[in-house]
């Protein structure tokens, strides 16, 4: 019996072996490893990153960013118009047919619109919230009402999929999460969870044909193994190449390695909550001037990151030029804390993620280790995100290692989430999980609201920026991350990443 | 039946006083007006003794409750993903048995000689080695330095009914050995050693010694007389780690992205999917159970002597 058993067993081994190595790829497929894997074939479901991006390739919003700028481009509204500031109007493109033959028209867009305040079936019910009405004016033609003015509605067009009113009413919710009926480059073919989705292009797609014809996305979630998956061949395209392993990969000739400063950027979020040391903005200088942010980049980082003086990126509408870092100088932050009454240091605790961003835990734990220098008692409490961000919410913290970027370009829905005093009434500050407050700069942020005309948007914007960053230290501003790709060479694979990180299969060619 | 009860208000317990899920179901650009409204929808706002007795009449009835990132029913989503791990927990066992009762086997014979002690501590080895460093070591060495194996995923598969195979394809099966291998490596040198331990004390027995005296064949006394005997401890420990194998295959999963339920459980842990979590746990329980039961029956049949009355 054991005897048979090994038999099999080395049979078995023996002959699979030869046909193992080369998995011939034909010249119009490709095979893609990300990260992390698909929550849901919903497009409206979840509005993390990794899953719209995979999104992005099934479904098309009513405009789209393209390429390695993100500029907003028409999609399936050729153009819209802001005649007031509650009043957007989309004019809609011809001709356009979902994956199931049935026309793209105005129905559609009214029912997508109204399906994103269902929070069985949609993460964006903020969006949803904020419209007022949706007005069919032809076939062609909608015209949107919110309900209060949103400078930035447009530039979020492009995260909002259309879905098939038709279709989407007939299957039930659970049919709709997992196969996807959408106008976008790309077919569903098949998803099995935990494996793959396979995808097919959509000869019909309104932009003409995308160049490669299948493809194969599989994520990876352990960075060895997505490593290994490069190594052998087994992925063409692989992004969130950790940063551990960048030496390696550079080393590797068959390898091309891709680097793009990343929008997000990374920041200690701090408040001024009254009482507490930190409510002197001399403790909060102190605290920066002590953190030796080069060091990080380059010890932790691995040079794979900017210096950051400001939480916005510059293509984003309120970036300030005129922000600069402050210094680091361990010597005159002791200094500004014998001022500030505190030569004999406090206790703060420092939170973070440890499985959200580029080396998090190790950025919180050297950032600890250079407020000791000075004096700063800083406790290390680092935590899985889903534990960490309710915290946040809840506004339980005091001071916390966070990045953001706001992929409408424009950083007025940001600060009223992270800046403006946390205000339940009003539903700002939702995330200003440290308490930051300052009424002076509530006011001109409430002011904002209401600013459509961009170059005076963008001034106020500025100022606001100065005023948080740069005169208040709301927060401490770390650096940009990078994020790293890899290709295999010699497949011909041309590849441009995106600033937002999606990987948007119609962009590529080989 | 009380087992799983108190099981599953375990799970309830630890899941309710740890993080939030409605916050993270309502998107990050939300509200607290809007958190509190996901939080009514989705019924997380009421009482926990309230949320607890619905979530078991509904569990009575087969509806486990609907995952929060999916939002389709949280059993189905496991059993769809239960095959491929079943299949990796099968492999692993047959692996350990296999290797592990006949290397055992093996060196009880001749404690002393060089390549049994080789062997012996090769077994130690793999008993402190933690299954993450085997997987990554074994991806290394022969997914990228030899290219002889592939180093992830499940290869080709063959759908049978509702059951997704893959021991029916050359690639499926390819892409079986590395992840089988690293999973039975703790359990094949535990039978192993329990199999070796169990023969050196049956081959010193008497009837052994007559049963050679006799002249029986070598195969006959080790195999039938010997072996048979000393097989008891070696089932029940075979049993008992192929339940935890299934319920406890994520690591392994998560290095060779394995798409088992482990994996579907790692990441619902992650997303602080709270349904499919406890219903991953009662189910492991489950199957923990019944494998004991199984194996209290296996058991009997092996040594006539036990009867269950």
């Amino acid at each position: 019996m054991k005897k048979v058993l090994f038999l099999i067993l080395t049979i078995i081994f023996l002959g699979s072996v030869p046909a193992l190595t080369g998995q011939a790829v034909a010249a119009s497929s490709i095979v893609v490893a990300v990260d992390s894997p698909p929550r849901m074939m919903n497009p409206h479901g979840s509005d993390a990153d990794a899953n719209l991006s995979i999104m992005a390739n099934f479904f098309d919003g009513l405009m789209q960013r393209k390429g390695s700028e993100g500029t907003l481009a028409p999609a399936l509204a050729l153009r819209y118009e802001h005649p007031d500031l509650l009043t957007w109007t989309f004019y809609l493109r011809k001709g356009v047919k979902f994956h199931n033959g049935n026309p793209f028209n105005a129905e559609d867009v009214k029912f997508s619109f109204e399906r994103l305040s269902d929070p069985k079936v949609s993460e964006f019910i903020n969006t949803g919230k904020t419209i007022a009405s949706i007005e069919i004016i032809d076939d062609y033609t909608v015209s949107i009402k919110t309900k209060h003015p949103i400078p930035w509605f447009a530039n979020n067009m492009h995260q909002i999929y259309m879905m098939d009113k038709e279709s989407t009413e007939s299957r039930t919710v659970g049919e709709v999460q997992q196969v996807p009926i959408g106008t976008g480059a790309y077919k569903f073919v098949e998803w099995v969870k935990g494996s793959y989705v396979k995808m097919v292009a959509n000869e019909e797609y309104w932009e003409g044909a995308p160049p490669i014809k299948n493809v194969e996305l599989r994520p990876i979630k352990e960075a060895s193994t997505r490593y290994a998956a490069l190594v052998s061949g087994q992925a063409e395209l692989v992004s969130g190449v950790p940063v551990e392993l960048y030496d390696k990969l550079v080393k590797n000739p068959k390898l091309q390695v891709i680097n793009k400063p990343a929008r997000r950027s990374i920041f200690l979020a701090l408040g001024n909550k009254p009482e507490s040391p930190w409510n002197d903005i001399r403790v909060r200088k102190a605290m920066y001037m002590a953190i030796n942010e080069d060091e990080i980049i380059e010890k932790i980082m691995r040079g794979h990151a900017s210096p950051a003086a400001q939480i916005p990126d510059p293509p984003t509408i309120g970036y300030n030029e005129g922000i600069k870092r402050l210094p680091y100088n361990p010597e005159m932050s002791k200094k500004l804390l014998k001022e500030a009454g505190c030569e004999n240091g406090f206790e703060i605790t420092l939170t973070g993620p440890n499985d959200r961003y580029v080396q998090d835990e190790k950025i919180a734990e050297a950032v600890v280790k250079y407020l000791a220098k000075v004096g700063i008692k800083a406790k290390l409490d680092v935590k899985p995100k889903a534990i960490f961000f309710p915290e946040v919410f809840q506004g339980k913290l005091d001071f916390y290692l966070i990045g953001w970027f706001d992929g409408t370009f424009d950083m007025g829905r940001t600060y009223f989430k992270l800046i403006h005093t946390r205000d339940k009434e009003k539903g700002f500050g939702s995330l200003n999980g440290a308490h930051f407050s300052n009424p002076d700069l509530d006011i001109v942020l409430e002011a904002t609201a209401s600013m459509v005309d961009q170059e005076a948007r963008k001034k106020v914007l500025q100022y606001i920026n100065k005023l948080a960053t740069a005169e208040n230290i709301a927060c401490i501003p770390l650096h940009y991350q990078q994020d790293i790709y890899a290709i295999q060479k010699g497949k011909g694979i041309k590849f441009q990443p995106r600033p937002d990180r999606w990987v948007v299969f119609k962009e590529i060619s080989k | 039946m009380i087992v799983l009860l108190a099981v599953s208000l375990i799970c309830y317990i630890i899941f309710r006083s740890s993080g939030d899920p409605a916050i993270s179901m309502a998107g990050q650009y939300a509200t607290f007006q809007e958190i509190e409204e996901v939080r009514r929808v989705f019924g997380l706002d009421k009482p926990f003794y309230i949320q607890y007795v619905r979530f078991i009449t509904n569990a009575l009835k087969g509806n486990f409750g609907n995952s929060f990132v999916n939002k389709v029913p949280a059993l189905p989503l496991i059993l769809e993903r239960l095959p491929a791990t079943v299949e990796l927990a099968m492999s692993a066992i047959v692996i350990a048995f296999v290797l592990g009762v006949g290397l055992g086997v093996l060196v009880s014979l001749k404690p002393y000689a060089l390549r049994n002690r080789f062997i012996m501590a090769g077994s130690l080895v793999n008993i402190s080695m933690p299954t993450f460093l085997t997987g990554i070591l074994l991806i290394m060495v022969f997914g990228v330095y030899l290219k002889i194996l592939p180093p992830f995923g499940r290869g080709e598969t063959v759908t049978i009914g509702f059951w997704r195979t893959g021991f029916l394809t050359l690639s499926g099966v390819t892409h079986l050995i590395l992840p089988a291998f690293t999973l039975g490596m703790y359990q094949l040198a535990v039978l192993l050693r329990l199999t070796r331990a169990g023969m050196r004390e049956v081959l010193t027995e008497d009837y052994i010694k007559t049963a050679w005296s006799k002249g029986l064949s070598p195969l006959k006394v080790i195999f039938k007389h010997a072996l048979r005997n000393a097989l008891i401890p070696v089932v029940t420990m075979t049993g008992l780690q192929f339940g935890e194998l299934i319920a406890f295959s994520f690591v392994t999963e998560l290095i060779f992205q394995w798409p088992g339920s482990g994996n579907l459980l790692l990441t619902s842990i992650y997303e602080q999917d709270q349904p499919v979590i406890v219903t991953y746990i009662m189910l492991a329980a489950l199957v923990i159970l019944s494998i004991n039961i199984l194996v209290d029956i296996l058991y009997a049949i092996l040594n006539p002597k036990i009867r269950y009355d």
